[in-house]
This record gives C-alpha cells, sequence and structure tokens, in this order.
C-alpha cells in the first residue's frame, strides 16, 4: 500500500527537478487554503442566511400563498428534464444512483432548512424526473412525444405561473424558465438565419448574414435593454410585461449564435447528397427538411446544449431591465444591512449553485459529443 | 451541376424567360419585405417619439453634459496641441461617450494582454506532468467557464475589492504597489521639471537606436546601434534624467502618486482576464494536442528537454494555429467589459445609459453604440488577420 502510494507520488508529483519544484511550491500553498476554506465552510460561516432566504433566493417575491404554482413549475421542469435525459442517457444503474442520491440530498436539505412539506415536495418532483427518464428511454411512443411534449410543458409552466403577473417572478426560477424559453425559440429562428445565409437567393444571403454578424459583434446588454425600449414604442397601446420583452432580446441575440451552429451543420452535410436529392427531382423546401437538417441538426447537437450553458449565464443580465433572477435576489439579499456580513455565504452558494447546473449541463453536451462521434464512425 | 445546365437548356425559351422574371420577383418581393419591416420600425419609432414631442436627431451631442464620471479622459486641445484631459459636468455628451470608450478601450487592451499571457500558462499547465498543476488548472478553467461572467465580476467587486484594506491602512506588495478599497496604485512615471531640451533630445536617440536595433536585422547594425543607444542613456543620465519612479505612498488622508486604478477598474479587469484567460487556456490546450505527437517524440529523441520543446518547437506552431480562435475571443472580452455596469464602472454601455437618462435620446445612443462596438470586432478582427497573414501566409514560414 505505502509503496503504491509512494509510486503515484513520485510518479506524479517528483518525476523531474522542475515538477518537483512546482510541487513543493503548490502543495504548501494548496494545503493552506483548503484548510482556510474548509474551516470557513465547517465551522465560521453562517448558513442559516441560506435556509432563511431559500424562498426569495428560488422565486424572488412570488406570494407566498401562491407558491403551489412555483412547484407545479418545478415538478413539470424534471419532468421535461427527465425526458430530455431520456433521449440521450441509459438509465443505467450508475446514472441512476447518482440522479437518485442528488434527488435525496436536495430533499434532504430543503427538508432541514424549510420545512418537512418542501422536502417532499422536492423528492415527489425528482421521482416524477427519474419516472420520465425511464419512461422515455423504454417506450417508442414516449420518445416520438417528446418535443411536442416539452413545448407543452414550457405553455403549463406559463399558464399556471401567469396569474400573480410576470412582475412576480423572480429567482432560480426565472433564470431557468428564461433559458429554456429562450433555448426553444431561438433555434427555428436560428435554422431560418442558417438557410437564409446559405440561400441560392441573393438578397435573403445578404440580409441574413448582415443580421448574424450585426449582432454577434454587439453585446447581449446592449441588444436586451434596446429591444426593451424599443418594444413599448412600437406598441404604445399594450404593456408588455418585461420579462416576455427580456426574452424577446435574448431570442434576437442568441438566434444569430444558432444560425452559426447550424451553417457548420449544414456544411458538415455531404454535397453530393443534395445533389442526389436535386436529380431525384425533390423540391427545394423537400431537400432541405428532409434530406439536408436531419443530419446537419444531429452534428450541431452537441453545440446547441453548450448554448444552453451561454444563455443560462447571460440570464444574469436581466438586471438590466429591471428583473430579478438569481443573481439580483441574492445581491438584494446582502443590500439589507442586517445581512451585510454574510457576503461569502450568499455569493458562495450562488457560485454553487450555478456550478452545478453548469457543469450539468456542460457534462450533457461533452456526453452527446461523444455519442455522435461513436455513432458515425 | 453538369446536369443542371444540361436541363436548363432544354427548357423552352418562353418558359426560361418566366423562371428568370420569378426569381428577379422573389428578390425583389424579399427586399420589399425587408425594407418594409425597417421603414415601419423606424415610422412607428419615429411616431412614439414624435407624440413625446421628440425628434431623431444628433444635436444633444453637443449640448453640456452636466454630470460627472468617475474616470474617464477626453480628447481635448491645449492651444494648439491635442491632449487628453480627465471628464467634467462642462463637457458635451459627445465627450461624454468617448470618455466611455476611452474606459472601454482601457480595460479591453489591458485585459487582452494580461489574459493571452496567463491564459497560456495556464493552457500549458493543463498538461503539465505535475498531476497536482495539470487538475488545478483543470479545476480553474472548469469553475470559470460554468458560472456566469456577471457574478464573477460582483464577485470579485463586492467581496474581493470592497475588502481590501482602507485607503490610510494600505497593504504595500513588492515595495511599489499599493493596495487598498480605494484602488490600486502601480508605481508610475513622473517627468520631472528641471529637465531641458537636451536631455529629452538624447533620450529620443536612445529609445529610437533601442527600437531601431530590434526592427532591422543584422548583428554588425545591431550592435552599434545598441551601442548608441547606452552611450545616449549613459550621457542622459549623468546631465539629470528627465524621467522618475513615482512610487505610490499611503498617507493618513489616503494614497497618493503613482498611477491610481479606481476600485471599479480593478474588480472588471481581475474577473474578465481570470474569465478570459479559461477561454484562452483551453483555445491552447487543444492547439497543442492538435500537434502530431511525433514532434515530442522528435525533439525528446534529439535531447531537447520538455520546457526546451515546448520553447522552441510548440509554441511557436501554437501561436500560428490559435489566431483565429484567439481573435474571436479578444472579440468577446471587448464585448464583455460593457458587463461594467453592474458594478459603475463608467464604460462606453454605462455612459451611453447615463446620457440617454439625461436627454432622453436612447435611439441615437444606440446607433452610436451600436456602431462604436462593430468598428471595435471589425478593428480587433482586422488585426488578427493581419497577423495571421504574416504568419501564415505564403510570405511566412510554415
Amino acid at each position: 500500500m505505502t509503496a503504491t502510494v509512494l509510486g503515484w507520488l513520485r510518479y506524479n508529483l517528483f518525476s523531474k527537478p522542475f515538477d518537483a519544484a512546482l510541487s513543493l511550491v503548490v502543495i504548501p500553498l494548496l494545503t493552506w487554503a483548503v484548510y482556510g476554506l474548509a474551516h470557513w465552510i465547517l465551522a465560521e460561516a453562517h448558513w442559516e442566511i441560506i435556509g432563511g432566504s431559500l424562498k426569495v433566493l428560488m422565486t424572488g417575491l412570488y406570494p407566498v400563498d401562491q407558491l403551489w404554482r412555483a412547484w407545479f413549475a418545478v415538478a413539470t421542469l424534471c419532468a421535461m428534464f427527465g425526458a430530455g435525459l431520456g433521449l440521450s442517457l441509459r438509465p443505467g444503474r450508475a446514472a441512476l444512483t447518482v440522479v437518485a442520491s442528488a434527488g435525496t440530498l436536495m430533499s434532504a436539505v430543503a427538508a432541514s432548512v424549510t420545512d418537512m412539506t418542501s422536502g417532499m415536495l422536492v423528492a415527489a418532483s425528482a421521482g416524477l424526473g427519474v419516472a420520465a427518464w425511464i419512461g422515455v428511454h423504454h417506450s417508442a411512443l414516449g420518445q416520438r412525444i417528446v418535443l411536442p411534449g416539452l413545448l407543452v410543458g414550457v405553455a403549463a409552466i406559463f399558464v399556471v405561473l401567469s396569474p400573480p403577473g410576470f412582475e412576480a417572478w423572480g429567482g432560480l426560477l426565472l433564470s431557468v424558465i428564461l433559458t429554456i424559453t429562450v433555448s426553444i425559440l431561438t433555434i427555428p429562428f436560428g435554422i431560418l438565419l442558417a438557410l437564409g445565409r446559405q440561400s441560392r437567393i441573393t438578397s435573403l444571403r445578404v440580409i441574413s448574414t448582415v443580421y448574424i454578424e450585426v449582432i454577434r459583434s454587439v453585446p447581449l446588454i446592449l441588444v436586451v435593454y434596446w429591444v426593451w425600449i424599443i418594444v413599448p414604442l412600437l406598441a404604445p397601446d399594450t404593456s408588455v410585461p418585461s420579462l416576455l420583452r427580456g426574452m424577446a432580446g435574448f431570442a434576437l441575440f442568441f438566434a444569430a449564435y444558432v444560425a452559426e451552429y447550424v451553417r457548420s451543420g449544414l456544411q458538415a452535410v455531404p454535397k453530393g447528397q443534395i445533389e442526389a436529392a436535386r436529380s431525384l427531382a425533390m423540391s427545394s423546401w423537400a431537400v432541405n427538411v428532409d434530406i439536408v437538417l436531419p443530419q446537419a441538426l444531429r452534428v450541431v447537437v452537441p453545440s446547441l446544449v453548450g448554448q444552453i450553458l451561454d444563455i443560462f449565464n447571460g440570464a444574469t443580465l436581466v438586471f438590466i431591465i429591471g428583473l430579478t433572477d438569481f443573481l439580483r435576489v441574492g445581491q438584494m439579499i446582502l443590500a439589507d444591512p442586517q445581512n451585510s456580513g454574510r457576503t461569502y455565504e450568499i455569493y458562495v452558494f450562488l457560485f454553487a449553485v450555478y456550478f452545478a447546473i453548469g457543469g450539468a449541463i456542460t457534462y450533457a453536451s461533452r456526453r452527446l459529443e461523444a455519442h455522435l462521434a461513436r455513432g458515425s464512425r | 451541376m453538369t446536369t443542371q445546365i444540361a436541363r436548363w437548356h432544354h427548357i423552352p425559351p418562353t418558359r426560361r424567360r418566366f423562371r428568370v422574371a420569378s426569381r428577379w420577383l422573389l428578390q425583389a418581393a424579399i427586399v420589399a419585405v425587408a425594407a418594409g419591416l425597417v421603414a415601419w420600425l423606424g415610422f412607428a419609432v419615429r411616431e412614439a417619439l414624435a407624440r413625446k414631442g421628440i425628434q431623431f436627431s444628433f444635436d444633444y451631442l453637443g449640448k453640456v453634459a452636466n454630470f460627472s464620471l468617475s474616470e474617464g479622459l477626453v480628447p481635448s486641445h491645449d492651444g494648439n496641441w491635442p491632449v487628453l484631459e480627465p471628464f467634467s459636468p462642462s463637457h458635451n455628451n459627445l465627450q461624454a461617450l468617448l470618455a466611455g470608450l476611452w474606459n472601454t478601450l482601457k480595460v479591453a487592451v489591458s485585459a487582452i494582454a494580461l489574459c493571452t499571457v496567463f491564459g497560456t500558462l495556464v493552457g500549458v499547465g493543463r498538461l503539465s506532468t505535475n498531476w497536482l498543476v495539470r487538475n488545478l488548472c483543470f479545476g480553474l478553467v472548469e469553475g470559470v467557464r460554468n458560472t456566469p461572467l456577471l457574478i464573477q465580476i460582483v464577485f470579485w467587486y463586492f467581496a474581493v475589492v470592497l475588502h481590501f484594506p482602507p485607503a490610510n491602512a494600505a497593504s504595500n506588495w513588492l515595495g511599489g504597489l499599493l493596495v487598498s478599497r480605494a484602488g490600486v496604485f502601480l508605481p508610475g512615471l513622473a517627468i520631472s521639471e528641471s529637465a531641458g531640451l537636451a536631455t529629452w533630445a538624447l533620450l529620443a536617440v536612445a529609445l529610437a537606436s533601442a527600437a531601431a536595433s530590434l526592427l532591422l536585422r543584422g548583428t554588425r547594425l545591431r550592435l552599434s546601434l545598441l551601442a548608441i543607444a547606452a552611450c545616449a542613456l549613459i550621457a542622459t543620465a549623468a546631465i539629470g534624467f528627465p524621467l522618475d519612479f513615482d512610487l505610490p505612498i499611503a498617507t493618513r488622508f489616503g494614497a497618493r502618486g503613482g498611477f491610481a486604478v479606481s476600485p471599479e477598474m480593478t474588480a472588471l479587469l481581475l474577473a474578465i482576464v481570470v474569465n478570459s484567460s479559461a477561454y484562452v487556456a483551453e483555445i491552447v490546450r487543444g492547439a497543442i494536442e492538435s500537434l502530431p505527437k511525433g514532434q515530442w517524440e522528435a525533439s525528446a529523441s534529439l535531447g531537447l528537454s520538455r520546457a526546451h520543446t515546448l520553447r522552441d518547437i510548440v509554441l511557436p506552431q501554437v501561436f500560428r494555429i490559435v489566431l483565429p480562435s484567439l481573435a474571436n475571443r479578444y472579440i468577446s472580452l471587448t464585448k464583455d467589459t460593457s458587463l461594467g455596469i453592474a458594478i459603475g464602472f463608467p464604460d462606453l454601455f454605462n455612459v451611453y445609459g447615463t446620457v440617454s437618462n439625461q436627454t432622453g435620446r436612447n435611439l441615437e445612443g444606440v446607433v452610436i453604440v451600436m456602431l462604436t462596438y462593430l468598428a471595435l470586432s471589425w478593428i480587433i478582427s482586422a488585426c488578427m488577420n493581419a497577423i495571421n497573414a504574416r504568419v501564415n501566409g505564403p510570405g511566412g514560414s510554415r
């Protein structure tokens, strides 16, 4: 045993003089940092603040007596996530164990920091997600209805959550719903732009190219702010909620990026296939819809999943139009003078949640990439 | 393609003309729809503004700004000489936007330089033979890339920079660097007033010959130029050097002297440099891994050390591969500086927001800001394309 450990150390940390020197510098620094962090997390940090403001962090200022609507959204999101997982990941023992333990951990945390009901609801939502995962994976019918099911799910969330008013939406729930809605909206728009950029019709090509290049050169925050300003000018008689204006801005911005991903996918389809389809007298529409797009989209799925992370990270920018997303809620809690000493607790929690979600999206994107690479070999 | 041309010739002329006409009609229809959409947008916005009594015009740019910015220089003139002076409320709105652009450029240029260096180090670190270094770099890259940039910026500002010691107790690092919550103070260069024309001329000669020796090839010429530079420098020092190191000093009333960097800029720069370094590291790592393994093996068999191989064989080639990806990263980085508004850094977007709040002229401002960001993106890609053409083009060594 000792020999193995020593061998490992020697091979990985002290194999050359330079590596040994590096190790001698890094190990003490790292030990000091890890010890300090662990001591702070376990002994000094006041984690009650997270438990006390968990409701605000998750749903913002959503009315407390209407919280069942938010729980409905959580359950629907879990089912949608599970269904999406069913398309790409086999519910093997290892994967199920990871998901089940994550669900148990989260429900335990929810039960201990708030109340028993929340814990039960988290557990039920996680169970629904796992059921959707297994159900979709094992039934052909399930796989066919996943995509329409996702749209129905988003629509249902909007219908159920909207009665208290869009202004009441906030917290992590707002960030997640915004991300999902925008991801869905950008795909058709992005495909159209990509096809336009490849079109044989010059005017269409020029317009699409200019749109894509201009949007890609300006910051997201500018586009979101601009759309937010301009919508009331275009529709002076109706008041469009900030949330919907924000979503429109995000969709207009990210569509240009989706278009570029799709274009790379379109270019990956061999030219011979298009020529072959044309020689079979298929119309341009049929060539695009039946031959080119299915293959092109298959190639770009990992990039599109990766883009969901960009949208989720970009969702923090909605502070500019006065929405209270996850990060903004955290800052609002810290703005309360009572909590001024809890800066690090709040930020560590925000970082941890963002990293958990972001890491999961990155992992999914990489898995899909590997999966597709294996399939095409 | 040939089948299409053959088919085209088999179509009777009348139908061929019809097809050409219909294609033109389609083009015209698309252009008309697009133009109509833009015109409707413009018209609706004008109507809406007219109802509020606002005309679309750029006159407001010449009006006095009447607000102040925490930092930012504007071009002005001192007699006949163009100079940069700090922005003040008596300047006009255009100068306010220029001050914002100055701040954007200040952060973007420093961040581009710093993130290239740190990113390359971290990218190389990700391939280190030392397990600890490799995984630390991996953790840094993943942690940065999987969390939003905005939370990193507000974290650096509210949780790090604002928790530095107060200005009157600023901590002194490495002798010349003062760190406090009122900002970071770097040693600067100060011009001593006693310096005459002769010392400046000598210094100019020294700098010019040193620069020429770097640019010109040929060993003998280089040596003589360097000798001239050294002599001129010694002569300057002998009759009184015109530049002095200006070390910042912490006093009871805050830090004084040196080159001051505001706390907002410090936080924004830290956040953007750390964030972009992670992306640059991934670009560099991908490029190193894309090089054939045989190159490492060949240089190892020639007896070159790993560090030597990296420096002289791998990195020069990597530099060529990464240029297009780096250009994209630099453009994203420049756009990212607009997030400075979250911590009150007066960049272009932030100043635009202030100006529009003061004057109610959002749309004119949007046009200006959009065109400026477009121009910045184009300038960066033009520069990178020029470098790319130089190192990868027909005259390059590849």
